[in-house]
C-alpha cells in the first residue's frame, strides 16, 4: 500500500473539507427559497493580497489591520478562505421595513450608495441568507474538527480587491489546519508595553482615582 | 399513549433548550453579543402569537402568507424567537455601508420608520448587527437537524412577537423558529391555499381521513 505523508494528507483533507463546506453553504436554509449567492474559495496568493490591503487600512480600521497582519501569519500553514457574496436588491417582496423603506420596490429603486466594503441600501433578508450560508459552512468546519473563524474584514478586502466580482454584500469563512488554533487569543501579535499603552489610551479612567480626575 | 404524550412534550422542552444553547454559542460579528432567544412552549402562548400573526396579515397586501404561517405555527410544539438587541439603536461603528448610509453617524441621524400598521421592523437597522441573527438561526437549524427535530423559520413570528412586546424592548429585528417533535412535520408539504384549507378547517370526518394523503400528494 502506498504511503501518503502527513503533510499531503492534511493538505488534501483541507481541500476536501472546503468543498464540503461549500456544499453545506450552498444547500443551507434561506428565506424566499432563492439561492442567488456567489461563492469562491481563495488560496494563499489571493489571501496575501487581501491581507496586504487590510493591513494597509492601518489606523483607519484597526480591526481590518489586525486581521491583515494575522492572515500573513495564518498562511504559513495550510489555510483556506471561503468568500460568500450576494447582490443587495430584494426579490422577496416582504415589505418588512428593516432596510428603512416601506416596500421592497422603494428600496430597489433607491439610489445605490457605493463604498469599498459594501453597496447599500441592502435587503436585510439577503444579508440574513448570506450569513446563514456562512454559518452553515462554519458549522460543518466545526464538526470536521477544523479551526474556523468568520471574517467580515477579509470579505470586505476581497470585494475591494475585486477578487469576488459583481456582488454588493460579502462575508468570509476562514479555516485552517494549523497545529495550534490560530484564530483566537492571538497574543503573540503585541508586546506587553504596546498592550499597556493602548489600554491606557482606550480606558484612561481605569487607573485614576475616580472618573474625570486628571493629575498634572 | 398518555405517557407517550407526556414524554413527547418533555422532549420538546429539553430540545428547545438545547437549540437555545446552539443559537447562543454561534459566532457574532466582532465577537460582541447582542442576540437573545426566547422559548414559547405553552400552547396558549403559541396561539396568542398565531392570532397576532393573523391580525398582521391584514395590514399589508404583501403579508398574505402570514395566514399560512399562523396555521403552520399552530401545529408547532414550541416557537423560539431570536432577537437582535443592538441593530436598532446601536450601530456597529465600522462604517460598512450595508445599510446604504455610508457611515454609522449618518445612520444614527436617519429617521426611522414609524411604528404603525404595515411596518414590521422600524428600519433602517444596522445590517451588520442584525446579521448576527442569521448565525443564531442557523445554530438552531444545525442543532435541530442533528437532533432529528422538524423546524421551520418564519419572520412573521418574529415580527408578531415584537408587536406583542413579549421580547426585550430594544429589539430591532426578530425571527421565529417553530419546532415540532411529531411523526409528520407540520412545516413541510404545504399545499396551496393552506391558510384556508388545513387540518383545522377540514373537520369533516371523511375528509379528515383523506386529507393527510391529499396533502402529501398535492404539495
Amino acid at each position: 500500500m502506498a504511503i501518503i505523508e502527513m503533510d499531503d494528507l492534511i493538505k488534501n483533507g483541507l481541500d476536501k473539507a472546503v468543498e464540503l463546506m461549500a456544499v453545506a453553504a450552498h444547500n443551507s436554509f434561506r428565506f424566499g427559497n432563492r439561492n442567488t449567492m456567489k461563492m469562491i474559495s481563495v488560496g494563499n496568493e489571493e489571501l496575501e493580497q487581501i491581507a496586504e490591503f487590510c493591513f494597509s487600512l492601518g489606523d483607519m480600521s484597526p480591526l481590518a489591520a489586525r486581521d491583515g497582519r494575522f492572515v500573513m501569519e495564518l498562511i504559513k500553514e495550510p489555510a483556506a478562505l471561503l468568500i460568500f457574496g450576494d447582490t443587495r436588491k430584494s426579490p422577496y417582496n416582504f415589505n418588512c421595513g428593516a432596510c428603512g423603506y416601506r416596500t421592497c420596490a422603494e428600496m430597489n429603486k433607491a439610489e445605490e450608495v457605493e463604498s469599498l466594503t459594501a453597496n447599500g441600501p441592502s435587503c436585510q433578508f439577503k444579508n440574513i441568507n448570506l450569513n446563514i450560508a456562512a454559518n452553515a459552512a462554519a458549522s460543518l468546519a466545526w464538526r470536521l474538527g477544523l479551526h474556523c473563524r468568520v471574517f467580515s474584514t477579509l470579505g470586505f478586502g476581497a470585494r475591494a480587491m475585486e477578487i469576488i466580482k459583481d456582488v454588493d454584500l460579502v462575508i468570509s469563512v476562514s479555516v485552517s489546519v494549523a497545529k495550534v488554533n490560530p484564530y483566537f487569543d492571538r497574543h503573540k501579535f503585541w508586546t506587553q508595553d504596546y498592550w499597556d499603552e493602548i489600554f491606557k489610551k482606550e480606558f484612561p479612567t481605569f487607573d485614576r482615582g475616580f472618573i474625570g480626575a486628571v493629575e498634572d | 399513549m398518555r405517557q407517550f404524550e407526556e414524554d413527547r412534550k418533555e422532549a420538546v422542552e429539553i430540545a428547545a433548550r438545547l437549540l437555545l444553547v446552539s443559537a447562543t454559542t454561534t459566532p457574532r460579528v466582532g465577537g460582541v453579543g447582542e442576540c437573545t432567544t426566547h422559548i414559547l412552549e405553552d400552547e396558549c402562548d403559541i396561539e396568542d402569537l398565531c392570532q397576532q400573526i393573523e391580525k398582521m396579515s391584514e395590514e399589508n397586501t404583501a403579508w398574505d402568507f402570514f395566514k399560512r404561517d399562523a396555521v403552520i405555527l399552530r401545529d408547532a410544539d414550541a416557537v423560539l424567537i431570536v432577537t437582535s438587541l443592538r441593530s436598532l439603536t446601536d450601530p456597529a461603528d465600522i462604517n460598512c455601508n450595508m445599510c446604504g448610509k455610508l457611515t454609522c453617524e449618518y445612520l444614527r441621524e436617519e429617521q426611522k420608520l414609524p411604528q404603525e400598521p404595515g411596518v414590521a421592523f422600524t428600519g433602517p437597522l444596522c445590517s451588520f448587527r442584525a446579521n448576527n441573527i442569521s448565525y443564531a438561526i442557523d445554530g438552531i437549524i444545525s442543532m435541530a437537524r442533528n437532533l432529528g427535530i422538524d423546524y421551520g423559520v418564519y419572520w412573521s413570528a418574529g415580527a408578531a412577537a415584537m408587536r406583542m412586546e413579549i421580547v426585550p424592548k430594544a429589539t430591532g429585528f426578530a425571527i421565529g423558529v417553530g419546532i415540532s417533535v411529531t411523526e409528520k412535520s407540520p412545516f413541510r408539504d404545504i399545499p396551496l391555499r393552506y391558510g384556508e384549507i388545513n387540518d383545522k378547517t377540514m373537520n369533516d370526518r371523511i375528509i379528515q381521513r383523506l386529507w393527510p394523503q391529499f396533502r402529501s400528494i398535492y404539495s
